[in-house]
């Protein structure tokens, strides 16, 4: 038992920590928070939903659907974030502008696809097959969305550490306008940032769909709350803080399950990440991470 | 009686057998206009659930026009508004219609958190109201103007418990709920408590919360103590994870679930794991009342799909009022009335009435999960 337990909770906190890159990512470089995130999250599953209803082949569509987020998210930071920061509206008014953006995905998506529960696969199969190994079980589907969470968020590593574009974003973040006066394009990096972010939290919503096969207009709102507290507890604006906060979060849930205390759980959760921050009021990794990434 | 006498008689019975059963009748409410207001999550949260009951209200307002649902020869109609999931908005469209001046009665809302919320307003105004999907425990003692023609969770689940456990002479269960919502959290209290009584060990209690779609660490823990049933107390979503993840993980105990798990994509949805999964519920798609079948048929060819249970209970609640107008209630005062006077009513869910504390009084069926489908339970 405690071995698929632990199995459980770090396929869990993949898609945790999938999500939250992309979350704090922003934060890290424009240092506000975009609750539009999840809206994303969501759009990103449908479109690969609607793919997939057209015949594409599951990796493709995950893919297109991707860089469909990708692209929400730059259409995004040019309607609801672009303006703001041209006219210096602080970190207050952006938060609500990504609120309304967030509010008018949801109501497209429902306008298109309505409010039921799509399904990838139907006729009650799952999408992937299981595996029984010794005292565990899982889906090729889990397995894959385990190995493509840690895939991609391995590339944004490197993207980050090694790459003309990181070391531009890691310039932004740290001094925006230092980084204008060395000759960064500051429109195109965060348009890259966006676009960065948008997808791996279009990917995680992709995942989650399959994961459960599932997917739902709502789908986006338990996540947006865990995320937020797992780039908090990881600390804002830092990659490896989300990532590893992504998998504390998983574990701590999956465990507090494990010990029977599952009316228990979010209560555990939050009161574990109280804990840290109460020892770390930065979060795990302090607050300018990115900038030293 | 002469020859000719019986050749009347003849020919009235044949015209009367003859006449289409839909033509309206004239009633005492003939040409009065009466509006009926419904409240129903469309869209937010809950609009999976409200969806299906705008379905329901809209296609009882075209049965209407053309006469196969009768009202008396009255202009009754259905005002649905939505109430988005927010209980803030059922009190504020319940409201509105108390105050209209020309709203009757109140059908919904959708979810027994928003009736909680919401009753209260009307019964302290003695003005009727109608749950058709309101189904915890609590909702009718509310006031003594609230009435439901939803089987309680407290009416299903005791014989949902009482049939499988003559049938499977099971010793252990294990209970798995929602908490933050007061339809699965009575579903869980009610599954616990009949089932100590009927003498089962209840070995593991778990609970979720709703939207949650990873049931696997709660499950891995059910399994670790071995059940012979798994009892779940969850909405139409969850339920199919449950089913579908407990499939995948192996469990091999017999599946038993409330009116959540009435849902006619079940097996579809959850897959194979669900076959035999028993399911006490208010309504069956098949049964074979006159009106339900054309409901059925209805309701798929003006929407692409079967309806759900939450369909069929608004329907019921459409035919009702129906019945209400076409003997004469047109008020709030009449219609309140009128609901306190029911015998029986013939439905979609089969003959209905009242009882003592203004619940649905009427048998639950007991379903099995068949591929595609459902069948009774034997």
């Amino acid at each position: 038992m405690v071995a698929q337990q632990l199995l459980n909770g770090l396929f869990l906190g993949a898609v945790y920590a999938l999500f939250a890159v992309g979350y704090t990512l922003v934060f890290g470089v424009l240092d506000i928070l975009n609750l539009a995130h999840a809206a994303i999250f969501t759009a990103a599953a449908f479109a690969a939903f609607s793919l997939a209803a057209a015949g594409v082949p599951l990796p493709l569509a995950f893919l297109i659907a991707a860089v469909v987020g990708g692209v929400l998210g730059i259409l995004l930071d040019r309607v609801a974030f672009a303006p703001l920061r041209r006219r210096n509206a602080g970190t207050l008014v952006p938060l609500i502008s990504s609120i309304g953006v967030a509010i008018i995905i949801g109501a497209v998506l429902r306008g298109i696809y309505g409010v039921d529960e799509l399904h990838f696969v139907t006729g009650g199969r799952d999408a992937g097959t299981t595996i029984h190994l010794g005292p565990v079980t899982f889906t090729t589907v889990e397995l894959t969305i385990f190995v493509a969470a840690v895939v991609l968020m391995l590339a944004l590593s490197w993207v980050l550490r090694s790459t003309t574009l990181g070391r531009s974003i890691r310039a932004v973040a740290q001094d925006r306008i230092a980084a204008t006066l060395l000759g960064v394009d500051l429109e195109r990096t965060i348009a890259a940032t966006f676009f960065i972010a948008s997808s791996l939290g279009g990917a995680a919503g992709v995942l989650t769909g399959l994961e459960y096969n599932s997917v739902t207009l709502d789908m986006g709102s338990p996540i947006e709350l865990k995320g937020l507290a797992i780039i908090i507890l990881g600390g804002m604006g830092s990659v490896t803080g989300a990532v590893i906060g992504g998998f504390i979060i998983g574990a701590v849930e999956t465990l507090a399950v494990a010990f029977g205390l599952s009316e228990w759980r979010d209560a555990i959760t939050f009161g574990v990440m109280f804990i840290i921050l109460v020892a770390r009021p930065s979060g795990l990794f302090g607050k300018r991470a990115l900038r030293q990434a | 009686m002469n020859r000719s006498s019986l050749s009347t008689l003849a020919f009235i019975a044949i015209v009367a057998l003859a006449t289409p059963s839909f033509a309206a009748s004239k009633g005492p409410a003939a040409g009065k206009t009466v509006h009926v207001g419904v409240i129903a999550d469309v869209t937010g949260g809950a609009g999976v659930y409200g969806t299906p009951q705008k379905n329901a209200y809209e296609l009882a307002n075209d049965d209407l026009k053309s006469g196969k649902l009768d009202a008396g020869g009255a202009n009754l109609s259905f005002d649905v508004q939505d109430a988005a999931s927010d209980g803030a908005q059922v009190v504020n469209i319940l409201q509105k219609f108390m105050t209209d001046g020309s709203t009757a009665m109140v059908l919904g809302p959708t979810l027994s958190g928003e009736a909680f919320k919401a009753y209260p307003i009307a019964a302290r105004a003695s003005y009727p109201v109608m749950g058709t999907s309101t189904t915890a425990e609590g909702v009718t003692a509310i006031g003594p103007s609230v009435f439901r023609d939803s089987l309680a969770e407290s009416q299903v689940i005791p014989t949902t418990v009482k049939r499988t456990h003559d049938k499977w002479h099971y010793k252990t269960a294990a209970v798995i709920y929602g908490d933050d919502n007061a339809f699965t959290k009575t579903d869980g209290d009610i599954f616990t408590r009949e089932l100590k009584s009927a003498g089962v060990d209840v070995v593991d209690t778990e609970t979720f919360h709703q939207k949650d779609t990873d049931f696997q660490p709660a499950l891995t823990r059910i399994e670790s103590k071995h059940p012979d049933v798994i009892a779940i107390g969850a909405l139409f979503p969850e339920a199919t994870k449950i089913i579908q993840q407990a499939g995948k993980l192996g469990i091999k105990a017999h599946m038993i679930g409330g009116n959540g798990l009435n849902a006619p994509d079940m097996y579809s949805v959850a897959g194979p794991a669900a076959q035999g999964t028993v399911v006490g519920a208010a309504w069956y798609s098949g049964a074979k009342y006159p009106s339900n079948l054309e409901f059925v048929k209805a309701y798929a060819a003006k929407y692409g799909k079967g309806p759900d249970q939450f369909a069929a209970q608004s329907y019921a609640a459409a035919q009702i009022v129906a019945y209400l107008v076409a003997h004469g209630s047109t008020t709030k005062e009449e219609m309140l009335t009128g609901l306190r006077n029911v015998r029986v009513i013939q439905t979609v869910l089969g003959p209905i009435g009242f009882d003592s504390n203004r619940d649905a009084k009427s048998s639950p069926v007991i379903l099995s999960i068949v591929k595609d489908g459902f069948s009774y339970f034997h």
